[in-house]
């Protein structure tokens, strides 16, 4: 008999076994693609460098950060990319639970209906975002024609409607993620606590509230984490649609970057504008991180 | 069905009702497109016209012109990548959920890679394609998307060796099969539809990428993503060509997620931390 120790096990240094020398062209693949081009990033963050301006390539530590830090600019776009998660992820959470729920029950077309919802989320989002931008046009577009009819104007993409028509565009794509997540949540719920609720009285607004939301708890947080994270990245739509109009009521950080690194390629300040948002991202997952820990304590 | 679970008929007609006007939600701009690549530049002046007689113009003039060359360059760049990821994560999920190498250091540094902004890692691998002279081709675009395709195939993978019994590998080698040999004769079947599953979701992250196909492609290896988002200069006359180049970039990818969808649940919570 062969132990299972004996099968990764050799005698020459740890890192030439078998079972490190199968691990060994993803360690260096992950290296040079994603830690060297991470601490190149900081490095560059950390100097002028200016693609137009090659001359000027000197080491000026946190110069750049500070000049982000007082751009008006630059806070403006923060706060656009909040406001875009906030909503578009309340949104999906609230409506993927709905549909999520809905679906648990459904027992006729199963297949059909998990995937046609599930659709809107395999679509290259910049298409999406074209076929909204399409759909909501002032003068050509379905829904405002519709609503004319009615005798509603609304103008989705002025100074006011925009952001949040971008969210909403945001939640038709990827509520679906949401129901994937949460259905795959409540299909691996047990049994008993809900018979015994049953068994109790409960009414079905309180078993849903006392009993499927905190077990849900775990995977509602990763849900939400996985499209906040990915929200605070949301680019497609804004370049499709607005380029960060009218004035910059859309400019999202994504945007931002892109257009002072590959618009005036002020190449070091846009990473250090991206660092901002790694420092962003860690506090999200810090926050969430302690939030489930809670959680988990006070059960 | 259980007591608990029953549900009165206006709890269902409520709950179908919904799932109908969801459904109607989801479909209405995929019709509206589809309507409207075949309609004329006349036609698409009027929203609300549902009826009128169908003219083919729109697709051909797309199919007849740099759509279907953008096209096969996201496929080529899809493929590599995805190739590239099972090439080397393939070796290295096993490793990882057969001997617990790296433990869960290894598993976190993967997820983990998942999180890395793209904004962080465009400026540096534009610079790096700039120095080898290298920009501007699909290299540097494939390079990029693998910075996301091999984590998460990676990240599937090792969830799916994890549900492979172990007693099959000791199995072979005590038949005397090489260790190799047992990973690919009797482990790797075993997996193969995970695999499959793993392929088709990375294949689909690189078609769909946007943001690093428009900085790091040039003019003539534009990806299908990036040569869609051109048609935005707004002009009547382009609307029904947009159709149709919205349609042929979103077909595949839904018609490839049909594949995926109930692996897919299994592959996310899959790779997760074990102890």
């Amino acid at each position: 008999m062969i132990k299972k120790n004996d099968l990764g096990r050799r005698r020459s240094f740890f890192l030439f076994s078998y079972k490190w020398r199968m691990v060994m062209p993803l360690l260096i693949l992950m290296f040079v693609i994603l830690a060297y081009p991470l601490a190149y990033s900081l490095w560059i963050s950390f100097k002028n460098f200016s693609i137009v301006n090659p001359n000027q390539d000197h080491f000026v530590f946190l110069d750049q950060y500070k000049k982000i830090f007082v751009d008006s600019l630059y806070w403006t776009v923060f706060r656009n990319t909040i406001i875009f998660v906030i909503v578009a992820v309340s949104f999906e959470l609230f409506f993927g639970m709905l549909i999520a729920l809905s679906l648990k029950r459904q027992i006729r077309m199963t297949d059909v209906t998990r995937s046609i919802i599930l659709a809107p989320m395999f679509i290259t989002p910049i298409a999406v975002g074209l076929m909204f931008k399409f759909l909501l046009s002032q003068q050509l577009g379905f829904i405002p024609a519709l609503l004319q009819s009615l005798g509603i104007s609304i103008n989705f993409f002025g100074t006011h409607t925009a952001l949040i028509t971008l969210a909403f565009i945001d939640v038709w794509q990827w509520t679906p993620f949401m129901v994937l997540m949460l259905l795959a949540g409540l299909e691996s719920l047990p049994e008993e606590p809900f018979e015994a609720a049953y068994v109790d009285g409960a009414s079905k607004w309180k078993t849903f509230w006392n009993i499927t939301l905190p077990l849900m708890q775990p995977i509602i947080i990763v849900a939400v984490l996985i499209r906040a994270l990915d929200g605070l990245k949301v680019f497609e739509y804004v370049y499709a649609i607005t380029r960060g109009g009218p004035g910059n009521a859309t400019e999202t950080l994504q945007y931002h970057i892109y257009k002072l690194g590959f618009g005036y390629y002020r190449l070091s300040e846009a990473s250090a504008v991206a660092w901002t948002v790694v420092i962003i991202i860690m506090i999200v997952i810090i926050a969430m991180l302690r939030g489930q820990m809670k959680g988990e304590k006070a059960r | 069905m259980r007591a608990y679970q029953k549900e009165t008929n206006l709890h269902k007609t409520i709950r179908i009702l919904f799932l109908f006007i969801v459904l109607i939600f989801i479909l209405t701009p995929f019709l509206w497109v589809i309507l409207s690549s075949f309609k004329t530049p006349a036609e698409l002046s009027q929203p609300t016209s549902i009826v009128f007689s169908p003219v083919p113009d729109n697709w051909i003039n797309v199919l007849t012109g740099n759509i279907p060359i953008n096209f096969v360059n996201s496929l080529i760049v899809g493929f590599i990548t995805v190739a590239v990821s099972l090439l080397v994560g393939l070796p290295a999920a096993y490793s990882i959920s057969q001997f617990k190498t790296g433990g869960n250091t290894a598993r976190f540094t993967i997820l983990i890679s998942e999180i890395v902004p793209s904004a962080v890692l465009v400026v540096p691998i534009f610079l790096v394609s700039y120095f080898f002279q290298i920009n501007g081709t699909l290299i540097p675009v494939t390079i990029a998307h693998l910075t996301f395709v091999l984590p998460i195939v990676t990240w599937f993978l090792i969830g799916f060796f994890d549900s492979v019994p172990k007693s099959l590998e000791e199995q072979a080698l005590i038949d005397g099969c090489g260790r190799f040999e047992a990973f690919r004769k009797i482990v790797l079947p075993q997996v193969l539809p995970g695999i499959g599953a793993a392929s088709i979701f990375g294949f689909v992250l690189s078609w769909n990428d946007l943001f690093y196909a428009l900085i790091l492609g040039g003019e003539d290896t534009q990806t299908l993503p990036v040569a869609i988002s051109s048609f935005d200069t707004f002009r009547g006359v382009q609307l029904g060509e947009m159709s149709v180049a919205i349609l042929v970039s979103a077909i595949p990818t839904i018609i490839l997620s049909f594949f995926i969808q109930k692996r897919l649940i299994k592959g996310m919570g899959g790779g997760a931390v074990k102890e």
